[in-house]
């Protein structure tokens, strides 16, 4: 038996410029605010920008987004929603609304691989990944099927953070998965500890973005989490690795 | 109509299998529709020739099969098809169609009530055979 999808996974990507996965071996450290942010900035600045959020059990980008989920349209293959022009969206949401989706493991990779396989990106120059945490099959299939992916990985400060995280460091150097920086989270003295980890884990960059309570607020409000200090933060580290 | 993507992939698949060979090498492939995914079958053929007709493959290589989604419950060990999903609603039916996963979402265990069960066949589009010859076979 033959598995056609991921034949095709290449074609659909083709025209993408960069193809980053916001990732963290821990949960609860800022992945999906990071993604969206980040997104959010690239788009402000004029890229085409696609957001994946791959968190079959959690997937929540809609949710900072502001956008309801629904079907898509087909167009020999199905399109990702539009959140405004230049912003589009594709998760496991607009299919399943806001019930549970509860997947074993290689239900999961079925369908990251489907959605994949026919989600038509069209003109995205950026694709930004909010991966769920950890390192199972979200971050193996993709490291498979979508070998030039970097990852921009995602600590806070705290030590339990630090250590969790310098493990998925290590399993994305077996990877050969870039990492062109860490984004220190939720800081409210100092990144240093992440900062040791990046000297430690060979990772050039460290982006320090401020622990912000006004981000609450600003959930299902892109136009206030933009100019929220995180979302500035995240805008100055997109304009500093180039991505925009 | 997604149906495109998906006969698109099929065809990937069949070049890359073929590699560098001519295209009269590949002699057959057999494509196994799930049940779950309800592959319109008029569309998925007819996509599958518009795509052909710029690879050079020989007509009528591809034979479609289909086969029955057969679910199992790992709470109870219950084994049921998609006759137990009748009351599911379009939208779903949709959602399932272009997610066969999100079956998850919708459908629970006949017998227990579980969500914790495997689609264990009938999911979606596969290749079950690919026949290709070496060159000095070919036309």
């Amino acid at each position: 038996m033959t598995d056609p999808r991921a034949a095709v996974v290449g074609k659909r990507l083709s025209g993408i410029r960069r193809v980053v996965a916001f990732s963290s071996a821990k949960g609860g450290v800022g992945k999906t605010l990071c993604t969206v942010a980040s997104a959010l900035a690239a788009s402000q600045a004029g890229r085409r920008v696609g957001i994946l959020d791959l968190d079959m059990q959690g997937a929540s980008a809609h949710l900072f987004l502001g956008v309801r989920p629904r079907l898509p349209e087909e167009k020999q293959g199905i399109l990702p929603l539009t959140v405004r022009d230049g912003l589009s969206l594709m998760s496991v949401a607009p299919f399943t609304g806001e019930r549970g989706l509860p997947l074993r493991g290689s239900e999961v990779s079925d369908a990251i691989l489907e959605l994949l396989a026919v989600t038509m990106w069209g003109s995205t120059e950026l694709l930004f990944i909010d991966m769920p945490p950890g390192m199972a099959e979200e971050m193996l299939d993709l490291a498979r099927l979508v070998p030039r992916m970097e990852a921009l990985v995602i600590s806070t400060p705290a030590a339990v953070s630090v250590s969790v995280v310098e493990r998925l460091l290590s399993v994305l150097k077996e990877l050969h998965v870039a990492v062109p920086a860490l984004i220190a989270n939720m800081v409210q003295e100092d990144s240093a500890p992440v900062e040791e980890l990046a000297r430690r884990a060979g990772v050039r960059t460290t982006f320090a973005v401020p622990l912000d309570p006004s981000v609450e607020e600003a959930v299902g409000n892109p136009s206030l989490l933009a100019s929220s200090a995180a979302g500035q933060a995240l805008a100055l580290a997109m304009r500093q690795l180039g991505y925009l | 109509m997604h149906e495109w993507a998906l006969a698109d992939a099929v065809v990937e698949a069949a070049a890359a299998a073929l590699g560098d060979r001519d295209p009269s090498c590949l002699r057959g492939v057999t494509v196994l529709l799930g049940e779950l995914q309800a592959i319109d079958q008029e569309i998925f053929t007819f996509a599958l020739e518009t795509i052909l007709a710029d690879k050079h493959f020989p007509a009528g290589i591809f034979r479609l099969e289909t086969e029955n989604a057969v679910f199992g419950c790992q709470s109870c060990g219950k084994e049921w098809d998609l006759d137990a999903a009748a009351d599911l609603g379009p939208e779903q039916r949709e959602a399932i169609h272009f997610l066969p996963e999100s079956a998850h979402a919708f459908l629970r265990c006949p017998s227990c009530g579980s969500p914790d069960y495997r689609l264990q066949k009938g999911r979606g589009v596969s290749i079950s055979s690919l026949e290709v010859v070496d060159r000095k076979g070919c036309v």
